[in-house]
């Protein structure tokens, strides 16, 4: 009884170890990247390095936004992050329920040709894209990043998933209420499917946040760059300013680790959601 | 005065590869401020008429009528009509407030003032005032089922629809619902059809009722009507509880030979015409248990209901059950003889199922529709 | 204890509904205020609805606005590719394919580039370039070492963070998935200085147990080293969470059962765990193998494909040949023949696992 009571306790020991590990060795790039984003650049030349951080933030933020404007980066990103997600959502939402709530011809074939590009990998699309944008002269726009993806096979694939769990009783009820068909949709149906478009929102998001090829591609102007396109080209001068790039680093990464933190339950059912399209 | 007027009405799903026939030929008419319940097993068409009366299906032959309009070719919301769901379909992002006024608001011209005072005076009538800003999931069943109501009220339609809307509420606020919706259908005087696939519900609520199998309608008539003279053998079945004993007999001369021994000479053979085959059908409270009786039977099971017993018994490997005094308790696995009266046989064709001979009994209005096990 | 709790928060629940019906009040009667504006507003709806024909292919305009965009942006650039493969890329496209004209109405189909028909030509020259399968065996080496190791680490975190004795589950959660919240490029950046030869901080570490400067990003065998630990940082919290999820569905009972018959640890794992977790565990090798394989950003910002190309990965090499040297049609040959080996190890793994 006893051996074996030393035993759980050694397993137990060594499974808090392993995972305290593993929590450092998450947490260290984060914090290493704070450090040096708020030291000067001479310090931060030193070995060995230093590892407290230091106040010149500010003064690194200043010299970055000298050389190349990353506030309009960062808002270049939001902007086109929201309205994709926003459009995404409307286009996804209202063809979801038309594909888990009517009945129509070619129902069917339609649905599993969209859903056969979900495992297309983006990729794929960038050639012919960047030829349709130039054709359109839409280069170096963010309509060319924003339209592309709008339709999100994902996106109409959980929304189809969800709104089939909406009792069609609902809708009738409406229907006799007198609502019109997109009455019924935007009053009833979307309010209903306030959590799956949530996670949805998150998936949308992260997905064009994080979008680098084909940006790179389409974006041309520096005060067109997203971060990953600013991020990219700061790293690619003759000379690296580390500080600089760590603040830039710093100002992508930590909003979003706020927004991780603030909205966890709908990152981890986004993720499981994103996960799930069999 | 709006009563419904429904002419030989045709439903026919098409799925493409073949047809389904839910509603065949169907042909009613219910007067102003009747209850009309719509009763049958499941899948038989009586919840597909309701929705063709909803306006919720395109009716495939056969035309509507609500008084003198014809609303075959109507949307559901221009026909003046609402509708209570099985399940409520409360809608779960409004409150009470919302749920009940929300139909006003969409079709038709009354200020929000207007709307506010309807809402708030029907939910005071149906004892939910307090509730007006709660959301549908902080309400119990009994609840929610006064908000289906209210909604379906305050748009003051000329017919009301609906649909199984007891079925999920426990058995005691089952019965004081019931109770409470044909008070508040005789206060309103809206004619109203309920679908429901108890028939005792369809006993205890209806004016009349329309026996539905098999997507035709097969009668209609008053509870007592359709209990005592049922026209087929479907009927008589599926009305009462326990239900009617049947058993295929052969015909000898003026006797009936059935199962397990069975023999009874008819006083009256004229209904039996020149068959040699019909089934036998005995209501189980038509039976009495006697000394000397002319058939007898095995008892296997008695249940005691306090008011009265279940005797479940077997005439050869045919089951039959009775409905006795709660004095009359036999021990299980004897034989016990009994009688029946003729006037109270029920007497069908063995092929087509049609009704020869029903109850001519004096009435005894106390079996009707109260029986609940 | 308890009660005292039970207490506290009825009085404060009884507080919340005071103020919370005051809002409503004080809301309620802002919108009574209004309400005249707004019945105007809703009566003229209703009028415009009243007036509208009802439409008998609604759902047809519900999908329209999708299907015209995924027409356009999707389905379109897929055939194009494929098209593309078969042609050499000589410039953007001048003129028109073809063109419609109705008087006033005027249609016209540009044409998208000027190609030239080289028929295999492309698929051709890919099998006899070395990048090509410099690029491909760069993929898969990362591919064979990166995707076991992720899994390994995720499956091992999510048992230990869903066994019973564990305390803080929250917090140890939230704290390994954060990676997942952090850009692709920027973290990139990150780990290109955490790795740097002179100044990083892990050859510090290294230096401070007495190991001599790592070459990490100058080396081959180092670089494609540093690749795999970057992608494993970024997306080992995420495949935890998905195996967590899938953890926590196994039904109690069945360790319970194990538990009586007298299961070991080790065999509650094998004969509970691993078969239960099977359709999970599978998923997550497909979507870590997929990702893995279009690895670009990584390499891009870190390595630039280097040193001498040791960690150039496939879609950096069509990247390549695609808008630095504009070899256009060969680049899609090659973005053919990288989707079709994505989907037939996707397929492949699909298959393997379906087997018992």
């Amino acid at each position: 009884m006893r051996e074996q009571r030393r035993k759980d306790a050694v397993w137990r020991f060594l499974t808090y170890a392993f995972v305290v590990t593993m929590v450092v060795v998450m947490m260290v790039p984060l914090y290493w990247m704070l450090v040096a984003a708020t030291l000067p650049q001479e310090q931060f030349l030193q070995f060995p390095p230093r590892l407290i951080p230091g106040t010149a933030f500010l003064d690194n933020f200043a010299a970055l936004q000298e050389r190349l404007d990353f506030v309009r980066t960062i808002r270049n990103s939001v902007l086109i992050a929201v309205v994709y997600t926003l459009l995404s959502l409307v286009l996804c939402s209202m063809a979801g329920f038309a594909f888990a709530k009517y009945e129509f011809k070619y129902k069917e074939p339609i649905f599993y040709t969209i859903l056969a590009t979900l495992v297309l990998p983006i990729q794929l699309l960038v050639i012919p894209l960047f030829l349709l944008m130039a054709q359109l002269d839409w280069t170096n726009t963010f309509r060319a990043i924003i339209l592309p993806w709008a339709a999100n096979p994902i996106g109409i694939f959980l929304m189809r998933q969800n709104m089939k769990s909406i009792p069609d009783a609902l809708l009738e009820s409406a229907r006799m209420d007198g609502a019109t068909e997109f009455q019924i949709f935007y009053r009833i149906a979307l309010p209903t499917m306030r959590s799956s478009l949530a996670a949805l929102a998150i998936i949308l998001f992260l997905f064009q946040w994080d979008l680098f090829l084909y940006p790179l591609v389409i974006l041309e102007s520096a005060d067109m760059y997203t971060i990953p396109i600013g991020l990219a080209q700061l790293t690619g001068f003759q000379r690296i300013y580390y500080d600089q790039i760590m603040v830039a680093a710093t100002l992508a990464i930590v909003p979003m680790v706020v927004l991780f933190l603030v909205l966890q339950k709908q990152f981890v059912s986004g993720i499981l959601a994103g996960s799930l399209k069999e | 005065m709006t009563g419904i007027n429904i002419t030989q009405l045709d439903k026919v799903y098409d799925s493409g590869t073949e047809n389904v026939v839910a509603v065949e030929d169907l042909s009613v008419e219910i007067d102003h401020g009747e209850f009309l319940v719509l009763v049958g097993p499941s899948g038989c068409g009586k919840s597909t008429t309701l929705r063709c009366l909803a306006g919720l299906e395109d009716v495939t032959d056969g035309s509507i009528r609500f008084g003198d309009t014809d609303v075959t070719d109507r949307r559901a919301s221009e026909r003046d009509v609402a509708m209570v769901f099985q399940n409520y379909a409360l809608y779960p992002h409004m409150t009470v407030r919302g749920n009940i006024g929300f139909g006003l608001k969409l079709s038709t011209k009354l200020t929000g003032d207007e709307i506010e005072e309807k809402v708030e005076s029907v939910a005071e009538m149906l004892g939910i005032s307090e509730l007006l800003d709660e959301k549908p999931k902080a309400l119990s069943g009994g609840q929610q089922q006064r908000v289906a109501l209210g909604r379906a009220i305050v748009r003051e339609p000329s017919v009301f629809l609906m649909d199984e809307p007891l079925s999920n509420l426990d058995a005691k606020l089952r019965s004081d619902m019931r109770t409470e919706l044909q008070e508040l259908q005789a206060d309103l005087d809206v004619t109203t059809v309920y679908v429901t696939h108890d028939q005792t519900e369809a006993m205890a609520m209806g004016d009349r009722i329309a026996v539905m199998d098999g997507g035709v309608l097969q009668q209609v008539g008053s509870p007592e009507e359709v209990y005592r003279s049922p026209v087929n053998q479907f009927v008589a079945d599926f009305i009462g509880s326990p239900s009617i004993n049947l058993f295929t007999a052969d015909v000898e001369g003026d006797t009936l030979r059935g199962p397990g021994g069975f023999a009874y000479e008819l006083d009256d053979p004229e209904p039996v015409g020149e068959r040699s085959r019909v089934r036998v059908g005995i209501r189980p409270e038509d039976i009495t248990v006697v000394d000397a009786g002319r058939n007898a039977a095995d008892v296997t099971v008695v249940e005691p209901m306090g008011n009265e017993n279940f005797l479940y018994m077997e005439m050869g490997d045919h089951e039959l059950t009775a409905r006795v005094r709660p004095a009359v308790r036999p021990a299980e696995e004897t034989e016990v003889s009994f009688d029946f009266d003729e006037a109270a046989l029920y007497l069908f064709d063995a092929e087509t199922g049609d009704a020869l001979k029903t109850k001519t009994d004096a009435v005894d209005t106390a079996v009707v529709g109260t029986a609940e096990n | 204890m308890a009660t005292s709790d039970e207490t506290d928060d009825r009085v404060g629940e009884t507080y919340r509904r005071r103020a919370g019906a005051r809002v409503r009040n004080a809301t309620r009667q802002v919108k009574r205020a209004a309400r005249p504006v707004w019945d105007r507003v809703r009566f003229a709806r209703q009028d415009v609805t009243a007036a509208t024909p009802t439409l008998p292919r609604v759902a047809y305009l519900f999908i329209a606005p999708f299907f015209i965009l995924f027409g356009l942006f999707l389905a379109f650039p897929v055939f194009y590719t494929v098209y593309l493969s078969f042609f050499e890329y000589q410039g953007v496209g001048e003129g028109s394919l073809f063109w419609v004209d109705l008087g006033p109405l005027y249609v016209e189909i540009p044409q998208i580039a000027q190609l030239s028909f080289i028929g295999l030509g492309n698929y051709a020259r890919l099998l006899g370039n070395d990048l090509f399968w410099q690029s491909m065996f760069n993929t898969s080496y990362i591919l064979a070492i990166q995707v076991p190791l992720m899994i390994g680490l995720a499956l091992a975190l999510a048992l230990a963070l869903n066994a019973s004795f564990m305390r803080l589950k929250g917090v140890f959660r939230t704290a390994i998935a954060l990676p997942v919240s952090a850009n692709l490029v920027a973290y990139s950046t990150v780990f290109l200085l955490l790795f740097n030869e002179q100044l990083g901080f892990l050859n510090y570490v290294l230096a401070g147990v007495g190991v001599g400067p790592v070459p990490w990003l100058t080396d081959a065998f180092w670089a494609r080293n540093t690749i795999i630990a970057a992608v494993t940082w970024r997306w080992t919290g995420y495949n935890m969470i998905i195996l967590l999820a899938g953890l926590q569905t196994i039904p109690q009972q069945l360790y319970e059962a194990a538990e009586i018959d007298g299961a070991s640890r080790w065999e509650k794992f094998r004969y509970v765990t691993l078969p239960q977790l099977k359709p999970v565990l599978l998923f997550v090798v497909v979507l870590s193998t997929i990702g893995t394989f279009k690895l670009f950003a990584e390499p891009y910002v870190i390595t630039g494909g280097g040193p001498t190309n040791s960690t150039i990965t496939i879609v950096q090499y069509i990247y390549r040949q695609a808008f630095v040297n504009f070899n256009l049609g060969y680049a899609s040959a090659l973005t053919v023949v990288f989707v079709a080996i994505v989907s037939v190890f996707s397929i492949v793994q699909i298959k393997i696992g379906g087997e018992d």
